[in-house]
């Protein structure tokens, strides 16, 4: 690789330290630890590798996990717009009250989160309780966990989007309409194109959150094996039976699919982007 | 008509923000609306294009009422001053969005875009992105784009606002020609007086969310009503005078500047003159002056600005008296801006300090009634006190005029009080003699003022403007006794009035209807109130008879405040008693001021001494002697001669 293409000069000076120190956090505290960790799973024979990281039990942990997160990540998308618009456009008041709110379930630890929740959806809880008359069970059902993943991303997705939509420039919104656009156009051509990317990125993070998330979903989804236990969770009840390389072979599954599809989020991110630059020529 | 608008309001939280505005726009007009940030020309010109709503109103455009029509299916095209381009789009898209969204076909929209990318220059930048264009290029596309669906109005909001000066003129250039080729009727909304002049038709001036004027550019620029527009456009030194059928004279100078706007008011009153910086003449002695004299001065400060010399100079001290209004404190030195051409320079070369004699080219009367306020009060605590208003200090400082103090003993006697007020000048109490004479004294606020005694020599106290006393029990005496002094304006004054939202315009007599509009328009030029006029008849039997008859003096009040002033108010109709009347409609809300036009000095004791003895409100009494009064005058004017 030629030098110059590898050290872009910039105003600040330091280049080589602060690539230095990049380099060492990230080996540090990111790569060696994942090196362990395949390290740890590769220890294990294969044939116990593919029995762990096949079982049906593990299998159902996955599709959880995945299906729960995605699907909470895509809640996050509409209502987390929903409630990014509101706080960036309109005045009311007890705004700023709502807008630290946004923030809880960062601060909480989550398992406290998880009870809160359990308590809220359970069959007689204050929500659960209607949704039981309509037959529908909350806590300890895959439901459940993915209201505990959507809580757990949603301030991703709205601290993401709000920047992003407060760059809307209300005039670009006027325009349109004086141009003749209605409100849906105008939501479809102007206000979605500029807070795509944003939105993307929201999702992104909600998804890698809910993924890890532990705490909160082991209160609310009842931990039924094949059911309603998520791939951590499983991994937990390895290491609870001291079978530590079986949780490294769980642990670098959920590495590598997470890995796709975070790669693969961003890609689509980058090509929208180039896109964009490309038709200019 | 293009566009027209009626009574247009707008209130934000309260606050006023279009005040009323009435305005007709013709086919292919270029208007431009100009006036000051936070002055409501830009409300105005999205509530015309549906971006805001009005809450009182109507807007037609092409006689089509759209009120309540949405933006989009107005027909304008608006470009804003931050370009407001779609920046994922190309020049290409973002001009075809009007044309996309009614499902033009491709090929005429491409057809539509080249016309309009040659008619603002930008021919084969189709593909670029707005990001990729410079700023007088990206209001170019703007400008396209706004035009693109062919609408019936263009409206330009400060569009050259975010441009350096140069590109600003070829901009500018571009849009003139623009709405010629295409005749289209457009408002262009700035606060730059140079880019109205520029490219207006007409100028509509908005201050406060009223509009206050509106002409062609050269009729505002010679022939302002408002001080407001005087020293908007342009630059204008304003000056209290006094004018007489011979012209007018400034300070205590007995020198008269003939005036051709003279001869209208037979006897002598303060106005307000106004004096163009080019329009003063300057030269060694009074003799080499080509124009007429107007006053002695020194030259303080001389500023070289390119083709034209600026020049501060300072009255000498006749004239120093006549209050020159320079800046919003009211309370500078009296300077008066002069600027000289190169030839003049050459001439007539000045170093500061030089003495100089000042003649006047042309100067402009302005027709405002309410030239200045003179605080009047029996002590000086209390004339302190009522200077330092709030209230009054706001309509000063807006009006860009001074608050003089006369201090007056009479006003507070007993004997005063208890007298009858025709009886004032035979009564001893308020002895008209000398000795009372000397008693009146100025104080000290802003200018030199001349005791009314001096200023007046023999011709009576002329009262400067509207006299202003404090609002206390027998507050109805002293009115009284003002009006019988020759005030024509009597401001009632209680203590931390706050500004005004509403102001209730009422008047006894017809015969007082001009006047009590004039001071009403020249008064709510300066305050974001709304005006409303309230016509009272008796309540009685013939109720019914009287209605139509009701109906046609609100009608009346309402045209001639329109056509005379350009002043919009509302109309209100009741029944019953006139002062308690007013005083239920004064009691509705706390920040209201009365103007009250009476012909008849002994009415108020009569009709209004419950209105008058206190009251909480600010009231302006507006005094125009009818006929019969007129009669009694010389009498009064008599004793005054007596007492001077």
């Amino acid at each position: 690789m030629p030098a110059q293409r590898f050290h872009q000069p910039s105003v600040l000076p330091g280049f080589g330290l602060t690539f230095g120190f990049t380099t060492f956090f990230l080996s540090a505290l990111v790569l060696l630890p994942l090196a362990a960790l395949a390290l740890m799973a590769g220890s294990m024979h294969w044939a116990d590798f593919v029995r762990v990281v096949l079982s049906p039990r593990a299998l159902g942990s996955y599709r959880l996990s995945f299906g729960a997160s995605s699907l909470a990540a895509s809640i996050n998308l509409v209502f987390g717009f929903v409630i990014a618009w509101t706080l960036v456009r309109y005045e009311f008041p007890g705004h700023k009250a709502v807008d630290a709110l946004i923030d809880m379930p960062f601060a909480l630890p989550t398992a406290v989160s998880g009870i809160a929740l359990t308590s809220v959806f359970a069959a007689n809880g204050w929500i659960g309780r209607y949704f039981a008359l309509l037959g529908v069970q909350v806590a300890y059902t895959w439901i459940g966990v993915t209201v505990a993943l959507t809580l757990i991303g949603m301030p991703f997705m709205v601290r993401t989007l709000q920047p992003a939509i407060a760059e809307v420039q209300r005039d670009l919104e006027d325009a349109a309409e004086t141009l003749g656009a209605g409100r849906l156009y105008v939501f479809r051509h102007i206000v979605l194109p500029t807070v795509l990317p944003a939105m993307l990125t929201g999702f992104t993070l909600a998804f890698a959150r809910a993924v890890g998330e532990y705490g909160s979903v082991i209160f609310i989804a009842g931990n039924l094996p094949m059911k309603t236990e998520i791939t951590p969770l499983l991994i937990v009840i390895h290491l609870q039976e001291f079978d530590y390389s079986g949780a490294a072979a769980l642990g670098s599954v959920m590495l590598v699919i997470s890995f796709v599809v975070l790669l693969t989020i961003n890609l689509i991110h980058s090509w929208g982007r180039r896109r964009l630059v490309a038709t200019a020529h | 008509m293009s566009i027209t608008l009626d009574q247009v309001t707008k209130r934000y939280q309260g606050a006023t923000v279009v005040n009323d505005v009435s305005l007709d726009i013709g086919d292919g007009e270029f208007f431009v609306l100009l006036g000051p940030s936070g002055g409501g020309k830009t409300t105005l010109l999205r509530a015309v294009a549906g971006l805001t709503g009005v809450d009182h109103g109507r807007i037609s455009l092409h006689g089509r009422d759209v009120t309540h029509v949405a933006a989009r299916e107005r027909g304008v095209g608006l470009v804003f001053q931050n370009y407001a381009l779609f920046r994922h789009m190309t020049v290409a898209d973002n001009i075809e969005f009007a044309l996309r969204v009614r499902r033009m076909r491709a090929a005429a929209r491409r057809a539509r875009r080249k016309e309009l990318l040659r008619l603002v220059s930008l021919e084969g930048l189709d593909d670029r992105l707005p990001a990729q264009l410079s700023g007088g290029q990206q209001q170019r596309v703007a400008v396209a784009r706004a035009l693109a669906h062919k609408p019936e109005v263009l409206l330009l909001d400060e569009p050259f606002g975010a441009l350096d000066a140069k590109i600003r003129e070829e901009l500018r250039r571009t849009i003139r020609q623009v709405q010629r080729e295409l005749g289209i009727t457009t408002v262009l909304v700035t606060h730059d007086q140079e880019e109205a002049f520029a490219l207006a038709d007409r100028i509509g001036i908005m201050n406060l969310g009223r509009l206050l004027e509106m002409g062609r550019p050269d009729d505002l620029y010679a022939r302002p009503a408002t001080r407001f527009v005087a020293t908007f456009l342009g630059a204008a030194n304003l000056l209290l005078a006094r004018q007489s059928a011979r012209g007018l004279s400034f300070g205590s100078d007995p020198v008269v500047v003939p005036h051709v706007e003279s001869g209208v008011h037979v006897r002598e009153h303060e106005v307000v003159a106004v004096l163009r910086p080019e329009e003063i003449e300057l030269a060694p002695s009074r003799e080499a002056l080509s124009t007429a004299y107007m006053a002695d001065g020194a030259v303080d400060e001389i500023l070289f600005s390119g083709a034209l010399e600026r020049l501060r100079v300072r009255l000498g001290d006749g004239a120093a008296g006549a209050h020159v209004v320079r800046s919003e404190s009211g309370s500078d030195p009296p300077y008066l801006e002069v600027t000289r051409s190169q030839h003049e320079q050459r001439v007539f070369p000045l170093v500061p300090g030089q003495e100089v004699a000042l003649g006047v080219r042309r100067l402009h009367v302005l027709p405002t009634p309410l030239s200045s306020f003179m605080v009047c009060a029996p002590n000086e605590e209390i004339a302190r006190q009522l200077g330092g208003e709030s209230l009054l200090n706001e309509l000063a400082t807006r009006m860009k005029t001074r608050i003089a103090v006369q201090v007056e003993p009479s006003l507070g006697s007993a004997a005063l009080i208890g007298s009858a007020p025709s009886l004032a000048a035979a009564s001893p109490g308020i002895a008209l003699s000398p000795g009372a004479a000397s008693s009146l004294r100025s104080a000290s606020l802003p200018g030199s003022v001349p005791s009314l005694a001096e200023a007046d020599g023999d011709e009576g106290l002329a009262f400067g403007g509207a006299a202003v006393i404090a609002s206390r029990p027998g507050a109805l005496r002293s009115v009284e006794w003002l009006l019988n002094r020759g005030a024509e304006k009597v401001f009632v004054l209680p203590p931390s009035a706050p500004s005004p939202r509403r102001v209730l315009i009422h008047w006894v007599d017809e015969s007082a209807r001009r006047a009590t509009l004039a001071v009403s328009a020249s008064l709510l030029r300066h305050v974001s109130a709304e005006a409303v006029y309230v016509g009272i008849l008796p309540q009685g039997g013939a109720l019914n008879a009287q209605r139509p008859l009701g109906m046609r003096a609100l009608l009346d009040a309402r045209s001639e405040a329109q056509a005379v002033h350009g002043l919009d108010m509302r109309t209100e109709l009741r029944f019953g008693d006139v002062a308690r009347e007013l005083a239920l409609r004064l009691a509705e809300s706390p920040d209201q001021l009365l103007i009250l036009g009476i012909t008849d000095v002994a009415e108020l004791d009569k009709r209004f001494a419950s209105l008058l003895d206190e009251p909480r409100w600010p009231i302006l009494i507006v005094y125009e002697p009818g006929e019969r009064t007129r009669a009694a005058e010389p009498a009064r004017t008599a004793d005054l001669i007596r007492f001077a």
